[in-house]
């Protein structure tokens, strides 16, 4: 991860909300349509990309959000060297998806900023600002969506129950955790 | 606001959408042959109908799939969702 100054200076805790920037942590997002392409990636990582709509899969290093039908993201699940910017999973899906022009690796670690949520408020906090419907999701562990909150595109996993990743936009980060302070704060 | 059956995601609210415009416009096989006013009528020219039209939308703050839909531009009823390349389910 490249020297970027921290969007979440803070850890903050609201009652039955806690939010904090997990970093660094590697992400990845693939693209690809071919079989072999999900084969290719599957051996390289020991990893099987999950082919349901709005899943994830999980091995011990790593973990999959199905985004699109031909598009994932990859992100590690323990957090990785602060001056390193080099990773060997990407090192090997260039080798085997993009150099066998089975499909397209890019490195999205310093685009996307990874904040967690835990607590039994994490969705009463999304609902005041966003048009997904949560009812399902959140009883459902290993669930991913991409919608909008509060005009902000976002990626939410539901790592588990009252456990949850919120992949934004660099850019857009510092604006949305300042809302999403704002709007905990009136829960 | 109405809710959109995304093929790809499921029902999602239409904040979550951009239309596209007119669906099934096929491109000329030979431009060159054609005069200004054909080209323009392809280029330009679109039905925008009251009642049921075959449209093009795209999932943007979604999965970002293009997608073809039968809606009633009257009333926003939504016939049918197909995804691109396949016949469209009602007529």
């Amino acid at each position: 991860m490249l020297n970027y100054s921290n969007v979440i200076e803070n850890d903050k805790s609201y009652p039955g909300l806690q939010m904090r920037e997990i970093k660094p942590v590697m992400k990845l997002i693939i693209r690809g349509k071919k079989r072999q392409f999900l084969s290719a990636v599957g051996k390289s990582l020991n990893l099987l990309l999950p082919n349901e709509a709005n899943t994830s899969s999980r091995s011990d290093q790593l973990t999959a959000l199905w985004l699109s039908p031909d598009e994932w993201m990859i992100f590690s699940n323990e957090i990785l060297k602060s001056d390193y910017n080099n990773y060997d999973v990407e090192k090997l899906l260039n080798k085997n998806i993009c150099k066998t022009n089975l499909g397209a690796v890019t490195d999205v670690t310093d685009q996307f900023v990874l904040i967690n949520l835990k607590g039994d408020k994490i969705f009463d906090l999304f609902e005041t600002g966003s048009p997904f419907n949560f009812n399902d999701f959140k009883s459902k562990k290993g669930l991913v969506t991409q919608t909008i909150l509060t005009k902000i595109d976002i990626i939410v996993h539901n790592q588990d129950i009252n456990d949850v990743n919120l992949f934004v936009r660099r850019s857009f980060s510092d604006h949305l955790f300042s809302w999403m302070n704002d709007s905990a704060s009136r829960l | 606001m109405f809710l959109i059956n995304c093929p790809f995601c499921g029902e999602r609210e239409q904040s979550e959408f951009k239309a596209g415009g007119e669906a099934h416009i096929v491109r000329p096989k030979q431009p060159t042959e054609l005069s200004d006013d054909q080209w323009a009528e392809y280029l330009f020219m679109r039905k925008n109908i009251k009642g049921i039209q075959f449209e093009r939308w795209n999932h943007i703050h979604g999965c970002r799939k293009w997608f073809n839909m039968v809606r009633d531009t009257s009333n926003d009823e939504i016939k049918a969702v197909y995804k691109m390349g396949e016949k469209p389910p009602v007529k």
